[in-house]
């Protein structure tokens, strides 16, 4: 419902504000200078709160008005929807985490391996495809254009 | 520097090879349904770090051009918009393709976006030297008062909602204060990591922002691309007829050329906005309205020539005052920046060879688009059929290892990571993108300008609106913020169902 959704997105852009405007009283003022690093902040934090009334305001509006329409594209529709989505954000996270340990070869082909089912491919295409597509990148970005990808537990081979 | 002087610079084999090769990758990326044209420069960015920036522009502009126009193709064959840039006429474009006219339709689509991008180019070419010797003499209250006037229209053309439009733009601007400030040099919102005291890299938040979020809605919605069963024309026929039809609406690419590159030069208004707007207008002008929208070939000959020309539009502010156009040029003045170059009115100065070089990739761009944008129609129901599970997780990686190789840190997959799910829940909350990209490259500007004129001022804000230009600046920029409080005032009050 659209109110609802409004109401958490008030409620999230106010508690942003607030926080920005806790973390602005620990930064240090210069005594000649009547401005300091916190007052860009606070007007900013100023107007995350106008923008969430706003929102809220236009959310109070389309219940009265009764034409609330929910028309979210990316919503999760289905269990599934919602699993993706997850899923594919932990990959990322995941690629962060071992790229430094396990190198570029690994990490990648793990990503490439996980992300292929997810995106409804079957596992012999996930197989090829993490099979394939590290290399080809580690070609393009590591020799040819010298981006330092680390080599992890395949250090030994590194060339 | 001289037309001739111009074209020595582009018409190298190293620029011509870029374009080329950009051409085809812009008109791969844009026809694919879900992928935008923003999505395919800002997965470029990581390939511009290792290129000159002649070379690094040529390549954002060829990829834009033809992005922009390719978004036609799955349109008229899916009904799905390849790029926002499309949605405007799709419905016309489809019907169009159901008729048996896929390939005619979709050559008046070229003839009409080579025209607007040629028109879109001439504009600036003309106009932007004009401009940046109009804003040689401005001081931080006129850079103050651009910048501020640059984010409120982003804010006015946004989207329908004026509260959520103005949360992107301060969702943005937030993030522009991560870092070191400028007035006393301390960390801000940085948490103690020191790589964030030079503020969130650009790069990796663009990706974040479009390419990941992209990522997830598509593994969250699941569409599978449906096989295309379609009858097409010969290729001649359909390119006689589309020419045929090109030449009767000269008209109407003229105008809308025209408009649509005004219209991308507004920051915030985008090629999409501009394609919406000349379809509204053609409808308007029109003959038969009434076909609007049951296959009509005149709005997508006027959405078409808009949309292209304002690509070009776009460009305007970003060269002369360091304020883009939209989300690619957004992404174009960051990778400037980190090749040292920084856009102002003194770029014709001291680096006029890249902007002329600028104006001749556009030029060159359109022109090569006549044939990879003929390809990709030729092709169009062999391109769509490339699987989403071969696609998606290729992309994924790409755009990891595009924000690793920009900065060397896991630091970066991380800030796409925070960005990518920030975006998802701002289109979840229906608050659209546009604006927070331009804060976060703008909020610097906008914060230092601001603090030196309020220092200078000591507080009088009416200092603000000492000097003439910047007090016709100031002026208008209020202005939009009275129509912004106008037009939400009167949407809360308003009775009846608001209009999407």
């Amino acid at each position: 419902m659209q109110i609802r959704r409004d109401l958490i997105v008030g409620a999230a852009l106010t508690a942003l504000a607030i926080a920005m405007i806790i973390q602005t009283q620990g930064f240090p003022r210069i005594r000649a200078m009547p401005y300091g690093p916190d007052l860009f902040p606070r007007i900013i934090a100023g107007g995350l709160i106008l923008s969430a009334i706003g929102i809220v305001m236009e959310g109070l509006r389309s219940l009265r008005i009764k034409a609330a329409q929910d028309d979210t594209q990316v919503s999760p529709t289905s269990a599934y929807g919602a699993f993706a989505f997850v899923a594919i954000a932990a990959l990322v996270a995941g690629f962060a985490l071992l790229l430094p340990v396990m190198g570029f070869h690994i990490a990648a082909a793990l990503v490439v391996l996980l992300a292929v089912p997810i995106f409804g491919g079957n596992i012999l295409l996930a197989l090829v495809l993490a099979t394939v597509a590290p290399v080809v990148l580690h070609y393009v970005f590591y020799s040819l254009m010298r981006v330092v990808l680390p080599w992890g537990w395949l250090t030994p081979y590194a060339w | 520097m001289d037309i001739l002087a111009t074209l020595a610079i582009v018409l190298t084999p190293k620029i011509l090879g870029t374009i080329f090769v950009c051409t085809l990758y812009g008109a791969f990326v844009g026809a694919m349904p879900g992928l935008t044209a923003t999505m395919a420069v800002a997965l470029l960015v990581p390939f511009t770090w290792f290129m000159d920036p002649v070379q690094a522009a040529a390549a954002i502009v060829a990829t834009t051009t033809t992005a922009i126009f390719a978004g036609d193709i799955s349109g008229a064959i899916l009904k799905i918009p390849g790029t926002p840039a499309s949605a405007a006429y799709v419905e016309d474009s489809y019907r169009l393709s159901q008729s048996g006219k896929p390939r005619t339709t979709l050559f008046t689509a070229l003839f009409a976006s080579v025209c607007g991008g040629v028109i879109g180019v001439a504009i600036l070419a003309y106009a932007t030297p004009a401009l940046a010797n109009l804003s040689r003499s401005f001081s931080s209250d006129e850079a103050f008062w651009l910048a501020t006037l640059g984010l409120s229209c982003a804010v006015l053309v946004g989207g329908p909602s004026v509260p959520r439009n103005f949360a992107s733009l301060f969702i943005g601007l937030a993030i522009a204060t991560i870092g070191i400030d400028v007035a006393v040099g301390h960390p801000r919102f940085t948490f103690g990591n020191i790589e964030l005291y030079d503020g969130v890299s650009f790069i990796p938040a663009m990706i974040g922002m479009f390419a990941l979020s992209e990522l997830l809605r598509n593994a969250a919605v699941g569409h599978q691309t449906p096989l295309v069963k379609l009858t097409v024309e010969p290729l001649l026929q359909a390119i006689t007829a589309a020419g045929r039809s090109f030449l009767q609406h000269w008209k109407n690419i003229l105008r809308s050329a025209s408009g649509g590159t005004v219209i991308g030069a507004l920051p915030g208004a985008g090629a999409d906005v501009a394609a919406w707007i000349a379809y509204a207008v053609s409808r308007r002008f029109s003959k038969s309205p009434e076909a609007f929208g049951r296959g009509h070939i005149e709005g997508i000959v006027d959405g078409g020539a808009a949309n292209n020309a304002a690509v070009a539009g776009a460009w305007t502010p970003a060269l002369v005052f360091g304020i883009p156009g939209d989300s690619v040029t957004a992404i174009a003045i960051g990778v400037l920046m980190m090749k040292g170059l920084t856009p102002g009115p003194d770029i014709f100065n001291t680096d006029a060879v890249l902007v002329y070089t600028i104006f001749g990739s556009f030029l060159i761009a359109n022109i090569m688009m006549l044939v990879t944008g003929g390809l990709a129609v030729a092709l169009a129901t062999q391109v769509l059929r490339v699987p989403r599970a071969v696609l998606m997780p290729l992309i994924l990686l790409l755009a990891m290892i595009g924000g690793f190789a920009i900065t060397g840190s896991t630091l970066a997959i991380w800030i796409i990571l925070a960005l990518g799910l920030l975006a998802s829940v701002m289109i979840w909350s229906q608050i659209p993108l546009a604006p927070a990209i331009l804060g976060i490259v703008l909020g610097r500007i906008v914060e230092d300008n601001f603090m030196v004129s309020m220092m200078k001022a000591r507080g009088d804000l009416t200092e603000f609106f000492a000097r003439d230009t910047a007090a016709v600046l100031g002026a208008l920029t209020l202005m939009i913020w009275a129509v912004l409080i106008y037009r939400a005032l009167r949407s809360f009050f308003q009775t009846q169902t608001p209009s999407k």
